[in-house]
């Protein structure tokens, strides 16, 4: 069943297929994964994340890393979270002066994804000031830090796809 | 001289880990589902602030680096530490070159690549092991089947470069985490 796993629906890769079958290979990758990206955008203790707090970090480090239907997929999520105003601002790589608590850290998505080795504990302190536990830092770093493992996945799989249409 | 080493690295948390002794048993059950070897690190019990994520990120980490048959272990690791190079995980960087120097008994190898970088790898398989690993770690979004020609050269099936690329992925994953919730502290001297 490709229904249950979002990598398999998003690559359109059909539950009769190779690549379903080569997938089902390793089942608790498979299966992990889709668990990491359920308790990361879905759990049923957010914290101070909100769920749509949780789909605008996903959608910004989709963006960053360049995966449009991963951005997709998230950009769904969040406004079936009510985000509207969060997507316009998540999805804003301008570079334009953000203010307010989700731009601070979607600022912090955009450190991690793209340059994890400039956090330093001012960047750590400055999501404390903004009232998040470490429980909640963790979470948001978990969550920004595995879109790319996401995004690697679905690559690597789209190249295999490619060496079966060849 | 490269500022990547296989001596041990020490990290530091920027936030308290949990403490074995007061963890709930939701942060208990999620560092049960952790490699053994690591589960008590500093590293884990800093991830255990958030039990849920922990859990199944941790039964990923150990299916993707731990699961039989498939690519070998020695070739994860090596594919790992020339992600974690590439990503500038110092830390990460030398503890699966370790790894790999332990698995393959060719600590000479390693030390090569981590002195000259992965092109200094002269080894066909390795070599094109460290290509992948690098490619789809820096621009995922080019990687094309071309990308896999050199590993279906060497003679490469389809789990055991499912495996590589699900190593090259929990890398993209792991070198985020550790750089951003700690600092690597270098071998003294």
């Amino acid at each position: 069943m490709s229904g249950d796993d979002l990598i398999e629906t998003l690559l359109g890769i059909a539950p009769d297929s190779p690549l379903a079958a080569l997938r089902l290979r390793r089942p608790e990758a498979r299966r992990h994964a889709q668990g990491a990206y359920r308790e990361l955008l879905m759990p049923a203790e957010p914290g101070a994340i909100s769920h749509a707090d949780r789909a605008a970090l996903a959608l910004r480090t989709a963006l960053r890393e360049g995966d449009a239907a991963l951005a997709a997929h998230y950009r769904g999520l969040l406004l079936a979270a009510g985000g509207e105003e969060a997507a316009m601002l998540a999805e804003d790589l301008s570079g334009a002066p953000m203010e307010g608590r989700l731009a601070a850290l979607l600022r912090y998505a955009d450190l991690v994804a793209s340059r994890p080795a400039e956090v330093t504990q001012g960047t750590i302190d400055a999501l404390s000031a903004l009232g998040l536990t470490a429980r909640d830092i963790v979470a948001v770093t978990q969550l920004v830090a595995f879109v790319p493992y996401q995004v690697r996945v679905m690559a690597g799989l789209r190249a295999m796809q490619g060496e079966r249409a060849a | 001289m490269s500022r990547f080493t296989m001596e041990e690295v020490g990290w530091v948390p920027r936030i308290p880990p949990v403490e074995a002794e007061t963890a709930t048993p939701a942060q208990l059950a999620a560092l049960e589902a952790c490699p053994p070897a690591q589960r008590r690190s500093t590293y884990f019990l800093t991830l255990a602030n958030d039990a849920a994520s922990l859990g199944e990120r941790g039964a990923l980490f150990n299916a993707v680096m731990y699961a039989p048959r498939g690519l070998p272990r020695a070739d994860r690791e090596f594919s790992t530490a020339v992600v974690s190079m590439a990503n500038g995980c110092v830390y990460c960087t030398s503890v699966h070159a370790r790894r790999f120097a332990e698995l393959s008994k060719q600590p000479e190898a390693m030390r090569r690549v981590l002195e000259d970088g992965p092109a200094a790898e002269t080894d066909p398989r390795r070599r094109a092991i460290a290509d992948i690993s690098e490619r789809l770690t820096l621009t995922p979004g080019a990687v094309t089947a071309a990308d896999l020609a050199p590993l279906r050269a060497l003679g490469m099936e389809d789990l055991e470069v499912l495996d590589l690329l699900h190593s090259v992925a929990m890398f993209a994953n792991a070198n985020r985490l550790m750089q951003a919730l700690g600092e690597s502290e270098p071998p003294a001297g």
